[in-house]
């Protein structure tokens, strides 16, 4: 009822504003607006089919059957989720919601961070559209599956050597997961059975569009505002310089904030202009990292840990990048 | 209650402002202004059954139990013993500032609410103007340089060429012979050359490979002094003339469409190219 009076009140709103002339606002206020919706219409689906995913694990996925099909070495074990991607296209944006309730699930902190920073990769949807993008040119598509899956797996060896990798946790998202690892989680409360079932399902996803929407909202206004007051042409003059434009590029792949599954096509119109290391990089780094990945990130990892993590992954690309120009 | 509607109720308000700002741009068909064609379906079905998880939400959450120890804290996962605080903070801090900093999170909640309102459901969705056109370069090598290598440039039908073909053409540097007794007609929108705003305008469009974010403005200019004063910045025109050499010292072009006409149009329903 409440429900259905908010959305009617949002409907009519709609209606009502759809007459009005943007011209009434300035430019650069409106292309800011424009920009900023443009990240939200593009990321809310994948976010929504991230929830979703992360839903059904939770929920409907036994718990036995995961323990049974991954290995026991903690090694192979990221190896194994690195390369869960393959069977969850999902784009980045998609992959918070669910890492979170893989951890909600019993997966080790390291692990979730492995998927997170493997999956938008070593996906279908990126592999195909950098293979339409680049071929086999410059080792760009070899650059970047390879270069991800090493990346990400390094970043959950390091972390795993973390003495208490819990403690990468914010303190609330440590919480939720101690709670559904003791038995009296949300996703056990109530009986077993559809309704119920059901019913934990829609109370998750209110949380989970709680924690997430927020974040993507502020993560988005972030990029549109940094692209309305960032010009593009000293990051593009940078391209040139073997060294310079593996950082200009990484730059840009940290502000402009697209999903992993297209970043290729975008990047293929500068494709003349960088060399490619650049390239592998712009493609590593950004599809593990930018600004909306950060605020979502944010949700469930403390800024200590970010801030190593990012660290890494920026290391790890600049070296990619220079390797890769090397060779080419 | 404000904890309550802090973990649940502020997502199912969210989710629903994006769903109904899709749902309506899709059912006026102007996603166009914001995402590339390939993803309308993916959107749309993703709109929906988001839709589906918002209507199960309605109808379960204000059923469901509240936590037994009252306590609901922000990122609201339900935690049916006493012992085991979410926040952390509650512990270490007085229940006075705790207090202060739920207002605060209530008032930071509420200004991401009414952001989202305002820029999904009441500012009218608009196409990028002329401040986005100077902040990224008209004409980047970027935004021309493949559609330059598409064999339909090499002997295609010069009748068919968009925006993006003849900028592609122009930025190759191909020689006045090329252009020679060829004509064009175009549609765009009106954006000043940086060198020569008086007698010199692009006729121009964005580029989008996948949302508005990595749009890239392509265009050709227009030789046309005093355009400003029947076609104003950002306004829709097509433009059809002959090519010749640029008559302007001071602007960059070597060659500029010499028009034959210009006549103001509406936006189009799909104002970018692909």
């Amino acid at each position: 009822m409440i429900g259905a009076v908010i959305a009617a009140g949002l409907v009519v709103l709609r209606l009502v504003s759809a007459g009005w002339a943007p011209e009434a606002l300035p430019d650069r206020l409106r292309d800011f607006v424009t920009l900023s919706t443009s990240v939200v219409i593009e990321s809310l689906p994948f976010v929504f089919l991230g929830i979703l995913i992360s839903i059904a694990v939770r929920f409907w996925v036994p718990e036995r059957f995961i323990h049974r099909v991954m290995p026991k070495h903690p090694a192979l074990r990221r190896v194994t989720i690195s390369l869960v991607g393959v069977l969850l296209p999902v784009c980045e944006c998609g992959n918070v919601p669910l890492a979170r309730g893989f951890m909600m699930k019993g997966f080790s902190v390291p692990e979730a961070m492995t998927f997170l920073l493997a999956a938008p990769i070593l996906n279908p949807v990126t592999i195909v559209t950098t293979y339409q993008a680049f071929g086999w040119d410059d080792g760009i598509l070899v650059g970047r599956i390879a270069g991800g899956f090493v990346i990400a797996n390094l970043v959950g060896w390091l972390f795993s050597r973390h003495p208490d990798p819990r403690s990468l946790l914010t303190a609330r998202f440590d919480a939720a997961c101690r709670l559904e690892a003791s038995g009296h989680g949300p996703s056990t409360a109530g009986g077993r059975g559809f309704v119920p079932t059901a019913r934990r399902a829609a109370l998750a996803f209110a949380e989970e569009t709680s924690t997430m929407l927020p974040a993507l909202l502020v993560g988005s206004a972030i990029a549109g505002a940094i692209q309305v007051g960032l010009s593009r042409d000293v990051l593009v003059a940078l391209g040139g310089n073997p060294i310079w434009s593996v950082l200009a590029l990484m730059i840009l792949a940290f502000v402009i904030a697209i999903c992993s599954n297209v970043d290729a096509f975008f990047i293929l119109a500068f494709g003349s202009t960088f060399l490619p290391g650049g390239i592998v990089a712009f493609l590593v780094f950004g599809a593990m990292v930018d600004v909306k990945m950060i605020t979502l990130m944010k949700t469930t990892f403390t800024t200590a840990a970010l801030v190593r993590l990012v660290a890494l992954v920026a290391l790890a690309s600049l070296a990619l990048g220079f390797g890769v120009n090397l060779l080419a | 209650m404000r904890d309550r509607i802090q973990s649940r109720w502020r997502g199912i308000v969210l989710s629903l402002i994006g769903i109904v700002a899709i749902v309506w741009l899709a059912v006026t068909g102007q996603l166009g202004l914001y995402i590339h064609p390939r993803y309308y379906e993916f959107t749309v079905v993703m709109a929906v059954l988001g839709g589906v998880m918002v209507l199960a939400a309605f109808a379960f959450v204000p059923g469901a139990a509240p936590d037994a120890d009252g306590h609901d804290h922000g990122d609201g996962h339900d935690h049916g013993d006493g012992h085991d605080h979410a926040d952390g903070h509650d512990h270490s801090a007085s229940s006075a500032s705790a207090s202060a900093r739920g207002v605060l999170w209530t008032a930071l909640t509420a200004l991401v609410v009414v952001g989202a309102v305002v820029a999904l459901l009441v500012v009218p969705p608009s196409t990028l103007t002329t401040a986005t056109v100077d902040q990224r370069d008209l004409n980047n090598a970027a935004a021309v340089s493949d559609a330059a290598d598409s064999p339909q440039l090499t002997g295609g039908d010069t009748a068919d060429f968009t925006v993006k073909d003849w900028a592609s053409i122009l930025r190759q540097g191909a020689g006045e012979k090329y252009f020679a007794g060829k004509s064009a007609t175009l549609t765009g929108f009106v954006t000043p050359d940086p060198a020569d705003p008086e007698n010199v305008f692009y006729v121009a469009r964005f580029v989008v490979t996948c949302c508005a974010v990595d749009a890239q403005p392509v265009g050709v200019p227009v030789y046309l002094p005093g355009w400003e004063a029947e076609h104003p910045v950002d306004s829709w025109v097509t433009v059809s003339g002959g090519f010749a050499t640029n008559p302007s010292t001071s602007s960059a072009p070597a060659i500029v469409l010499e028009p034959a006409s210009v006549q103001a149009v509406d936006q189009p329903a799909e104002p970018y190219v692909y």
